[in-house]
């Protein structure tokens, strides 16, 4: 395993892929978290309650720079394509989870679909940690099976 | 084969969209007639009728625009509104009004509706406290019409008083006159939201539950 990320993480390339998917994920999700507030000027903040949500972005953010840009690297040695649309489905799982029930993304969606959209908005507000646990598990399990398969197919191609 | 699900995926859609279009007219047609009915009843409904904490003279005015059942006004009374009120409300310096803008799910109206009736036995601030110690999940039945009547029992208010102005309805108008107001008038699409204003007119707006830091320094600017 370590050998895999010593392999794709060899390259800085890959390096400057994985951290750019980081705060290409972590910056958004905070935002929508309200973590981060940029009006009347720029202001970070976690309550007590909120610290688990906080460190679940974090690892998702990891998780998903990792699992993208492992699949970047597999893609491009072997030309399949199918773990990177795994590992884009839980980050889109555990990002969609992030908005507050009463944020301006939620707002819009229950002003727009009324009850349907309250309840939706509701589901993902109330199972956030749940959703974001599942989803940094799907990552987890993209990012196993590609140093898995990476491991295998680079001994193939030596 | 590939015509078919072109056909499906287009039919599909099609019902979608419809689908889409209907709800929001409905819901859309809902609020209208919401504020007809406020409009209807000939009353004179203005912002000076909303309780007020704290000093009338005070040189700014928080205004909050919330949502009883809205977890992040929850995370900003928690942790940040005590420390105002100690320091900004009771020294005289600021007060704080809040502008209801009920839109998670029917509860919050009714929350929104009882905190007024309330306001009626002089508990405003202590059913909204209330309200907000005792708030769960949204839409899990926390604040439906039988709470809202066992928080007022449990504050001491006369219940059958309460009930009465409850089951008339009779701050519905109020509270669809704030709800208009938070999104017209001050542009709110998400709660918590802050404007906060000195008596010279100069306002700052917060959108979310920022910390006492950001409080302390835009009300500082502002006094």
């Amino acid at each position: 395993m370590n050998n895999t990320f010593e392999t794709v993480y060899s390259n800085y390339t890959y390096i400057l892929i994985a951290i750019g998917i980081f705060f290409l994920l972590f910056f958004p999700l905070i935002t929508i978290s309200e973590f981060l507030f940029f009006e009347p000027f720029i202001v970070f903040s976690i309550y007590p309650e909120t610290t688990l949500s906080f460190l679940l972005i974090v690892i998702l953010s990891f998780f998903s720079a990792l699992a993208v840009s492992m699949n970047i690297y597999r893609v491009k040695l072997i030309k399949k394509t199918k773990k990177i649309g795994s590992s884009i489905i839980g980050t889109i799982i555990g990002a969609s989870a992030g908005a507050c029930s009463c944020g301006p993304i939620a707002f819009s969606i229950i002003t727009t679909f009324g009850t349907a959209g309250s309840i939706a908005s509701s589901f993902l507000n109330v199972y956030e940690i749940p959703i974001r646990l599942t989803s940094i598990g799907i990552l987890g399990v993209v990012i196993f099976v590609t140093t898995k398969s990476l491991s295998r197919e680079c001994k193939i191609n030596l | 084969m590939a015509n078919t699900k072109v056909i499906a995926v287009g039919v599909a859609a099609v019902i979608l969209i419809v689908a889409v279009i209907a709800y929001a007219s409905s819901y859309m047609s809902d609020f209208d007639n919401v504020q007809r009915s406020s409009q209807d009843e000939g009353q004179t409904i203005a912002l000076t009728d909303v309780p007020v904490l704290g000093s009338k003279n005070a040189g700014v005015t928080i205004v909050e625009i919330g949502d009883y059942q809205c977890p992040a006004c929850k995370l900003w009374f928690d942790n940040t509104r005590q420390d105002i009120i100690e320091n900004y409300i009771e020294t005289g310096k600021a007060n704080l009004v809040f502008i209801d803008m009920p839109f998670i799910g029917a509860d919050s109206t009714s929350a929104a509706e009882a905190t007024y009736c309330a306001n009626d036995q002089g508990m405003y601030w202590e059913y909204h406290t209330t309200l907000y110690q005792l708030q769960q999940h949204e839409n899990d039945g926390w604040a439906n019409i039988d709470r809202l009547t066992a928080i007022a029992f449990n504050l001491g208010l006369d219940t059958e008083q309460f009930n009465e102005c409850m089951i008339s309805k009779k701050y519905f108008s109020q509270i669809s006159f704030n709800k208009q107001k938070a999104s017209t008038d001050f542009a709110a699409n998400s709660t918590p939201t802050f404007i906060i204003v000195n008596t010279s007119g100069t306002a700052e707006r917060l959108i979310g539950p920022h910390p006492y830091s950001t409080f302390e320094k835009v009300l500082d600017s502002l006094l």
